[in-house]
């Protein structure tokens, strides 16, 4: 399970400036913390309509923890 | 579809539940798709604990004979494939010929009976591949051949591609969907493998979400708007089938009853299947009321008794 590469990759694929994608893993005990940055202008692209695309994310991401009894958040910045 | 099998068990943790169902069941772990409906909290001295519940499904025993193989879906469409880092995959049983998406709503339009107004910002109420448009794609184009295959293998590049970084190994397999109506020619991405139970979550969730992601990364590979299906093991297919019982059944008492009668709260793709199942009904009319988590439809029949 590799759930940084996973906010990476798609990241990357739906914003305009891929280099600029960066994620950070911060961990609090049981609580990891996906810190997702973009480009300034990509920042809608990742969010989506709505909050969408972040929103289908965290849930992705929440299924994937969920069996370890773990925690997981994603922060868009 | 009696004998659709499908229990729902609570125990301490989701392991034991799982156990105790296929016991129940008299079934082996892998005929079965597990859907856990309550996680089990655990907090620090034991204080308020909830029990996890999980709903089983066989999965193995076919609930309904074979559809007859169409035109447009004929079995040597069916194309497997296997995720890379997967050693003796399990095979899928033998595809149906046809997974028939049953759509109802894409049936020629009858003028609609008088909808309640308030309907309208219901996402529920818009067929699904309207309601997920991205900006600047524009409306899904008509396909050559060429293009069509494209999408499948686009797709479930990247569906395998999630299920790898998810950690999941599990293996896509890629069906045409029978279409009706104006829905646009699509694959459905089905998902086989252990433990998918995850994979689809509450109430479809985790696979909606799944679905979503896929087709806004397909689409934005291919540069054009991609409409495509992601189901595990026909999960979806089965609960279709079930709301739409369960919607006609409401109906039923809504009119024997002369009262509005209230569903349980339900995630927006399965309050939308209710409001499509009904829409065409001569006795009720649907709609959603609540906020949230706790949106539900009503079923309101045209002539309320005194």
């Amino acid at each position: 399970m590799d759930l940084k590469a996973l906010v990476e990759y798609v990241a990357k694929t739906l914003v305009n400036n891929p280099d600029a994608v960066t994620v950070n893993e911060v961990q609090k005990r049981s609580l990891t913390i996906l810190e997702l940055h973009v480009a300034p202008e990509d920042m809608g692209r990742v969010i989506g309509k709505e909050g969408r695309v972040a929103n289908a994310l965290r849930v992705v991401l929440r299924s994937a923890v969920a069996e370890s009894g773990k925690r997981i958040s994603l922060d868009i910045v | 579809m009696s004998e659709q099998k499908t229990i729902e068990v609570s125990a301490p943790d989701i392991e034991s539940a799982v156990a105790k169902g296929i016991e129940e069941l008299g079934v082996a772990r892998d005929q079965v798709m597990i859907e856990v409906l309550e996680e089990p909290s655990r907090r620090l001295l034991g204080l308020g604990t909830r029990q996890a519940r999980v709903r089983l499904t066989v999965i193995r025993a076919p609930s309904t004979p074979p559809p007859p193989p169409t035109a447009e879906a004929p079995s040597d469409e069916i194309i497997v494939l296997p995720s890379e880092k997967e050693g003796g995959a399990p095979k899928p049983e033998k595809a149906a010929p046809s997974e028939r998406r049953e759509r109802p709503e894409r049936k020629e339009r009858r003028p609609r009976p008088a909808k309640p107004a308030a309907a309208t910002d219901d996402p529920e109420a818009e067929p699904a591949f309207e309601d997920e448009e991205e900006s600047g794609t524009g409306a899904i184009p008509e396909l050559s051949d060429d293009e069509f295959a494209v999408e499948a293998k686009a797709g479930a590049d990247i569906v395998r591609d999630l299920l790898k970084f998810m950690g999941l190994n599990a293996t896509v397999t890629l069906k045409k969907a029978v279409v009706e109506g104006k829905e646009p020619r699509h694959w459905i991405l089905d998902v086989s493998g252990r433990d998918l139970g995850s994979l689809i979550g509450r109430k479809g969730e985790t696979l909606a979400a799944l679905q979503y992601l896929t087709r806004m990364l397909t689409s934005r590979k291919l540069g054009r708007r991609v409409y495509l299906v992601v189901d595990v093991e026909g999960y979806k297919t089965r609960r279709e089938a079930m709301l739409r019982r369960l919607a006609q059944r409401m109906a039923e008492q809504a009119v024997q009853r002369g009262r509005t009668v209230a569903m349980e709260p339900m995630p927006p793709h399965e309050r939308r299947i209710i409001h499509l199942t009904l829409r065409d009904h001569p006795e009720v009319t649907t709609e959603s009321v609540g906020e949230g988590d706790k949106r539900k439809v009503t079923v309101i029949p045209r002539h309320p008794k005194p």
